[in-house]
């Protein structure tokens, strides 16, 4: 197998499976987000979420806060830097291995 | 993949659009405009009211934003975050205060060179049209940033009746009232009926749901 092939074993399987690359995208594009939100965006249910959340926070890629807006209690996700870093490292290594191989 | 991510970056852009909030509150304040200009032609001139008319642009611009931007947030609260989930967006890297200071500085260079062009040409018919061209072009920019297909509507819409408006023997204040009237109701219409359908499709979930 040639170097090129085999460097896709090296990406970050944490953000590689497919609902946390969703997650990670999701709050990529934001500052914050609630767990509301992701649930409905992801169509995960709320203990798949919580699962996929859990392991990103584990990571560090995640933080996660209970906070309130108004009267309104909220789960409020947020991207860390590692995570952000984590994540553009992942879709550059993507990206170099589809041009190598296509 | 990429075309994938994007489109998930897109729609998450595209949920603070999504309830027509914005369109109502924003549509109310080009009402009150509209009720500003028109209120230069039911005034008689020289009188008390029409001197505190005259007076009140700066405290309808800055209380009209504020207050727009008061009741976008309180209804959101409400309506939208315990439905559809609450997204904090990345603050504007242009928000900063010396582009606040140089856009305030832009905005009265402008409305300068306008006041002494009109004075030039003699007429001030074609500021309806000119603020028309101006306004549809904030409504396709903002559908470009993200917004609904509704905006290049509005946009469309902005443009036809500033220039219509310009054309017409009506005065410049009777017309930018029409004008900022009308777009500021049909902004309304076009965020109630966003609202109605938002809050038909998404109903309020159970106690409890945005916990972990």
């Amino acid at each position: 197998m040639s170097a090129d092939l085999r460097s896709v074993t090296e990406l970050d399987r944490l953000i590689h499976e497919p609902a946390r690359l969703l997650i990670s995208t999701i709050l990529s594009s934001v500052a914050s987000a609630d767990f509301l939100y992701l649930q409905r965006e992801t169509g995960l249910t709320k203990g798949n979420l919580s699962a996929h959340l859990s392991k990103l926070e584990e990571a560090g890629y995640v933080k996660i806060e209970k906070t309130f807006k108004g009267k309104l209690p909220l789960t409020v996700c947020k991207l860390t830097s590692a995570g952000k870093a984590a994540l553009k490292a992942y879709r550059q290594q993507v990206k170099e291995f589809m041009e190598k191989t296509s | 993949m990429k075309d994938n991510l994007v489109y998930v970056e897109q729609r998450v852009k595209r949920y603070w659009f999504k309830d027509g909030i914005g369109e109502l509150a924003g549509g109310g304040l080009f009402v009150v405009l509209g009720l500003y200009f028109a209120g230069h032609e039911w005034l008689p001139p020289n009188s008390l009211a029409r001197t505190l008319l005259d007076s009140s642009l700066i405290l309808i611009l800055i209380g009209g934003m504020f207050v727009t931007r008061w009741s976008i947030n309180f209804l959101k609260t409400r309506l939208t975050y315990p439905r559809t989930g609450y997204v904090e967006y990345f603050p504007s890297q242009k928000n900063t205060p010396s582009r606040r200071i140089l856009t305030a500085v832009i905005a009265m260079s402008v409305s300068l060179s306008l006041v002494l062009f009109g004075r030039f040409v003699g007429s001030f018919n074609w500021i309806p049209g000119f603020t028309g061209l101006v306004a549809g072009v904030i409504f396709i920019m903002t559908q470009a940033r993200g917004g609904e297909g509704r905006f290049y509507i509005l946009g469309g819409l902005s443009i036809i009746l500033g220039l219509a408006l310009s054309f017409s023997s009506l005065s410049e204040s009777y017309s930018l009232g029409l004008f900022y009237g009308l777009i500021g109701m049909a902004a309304m219409i076009s965020g109630g009926l966003t609202l109605a359908r938002y809050l038909r499709e998404n109903l309020m979930p159970a106690e409890g749901n945005n916990e972990r």
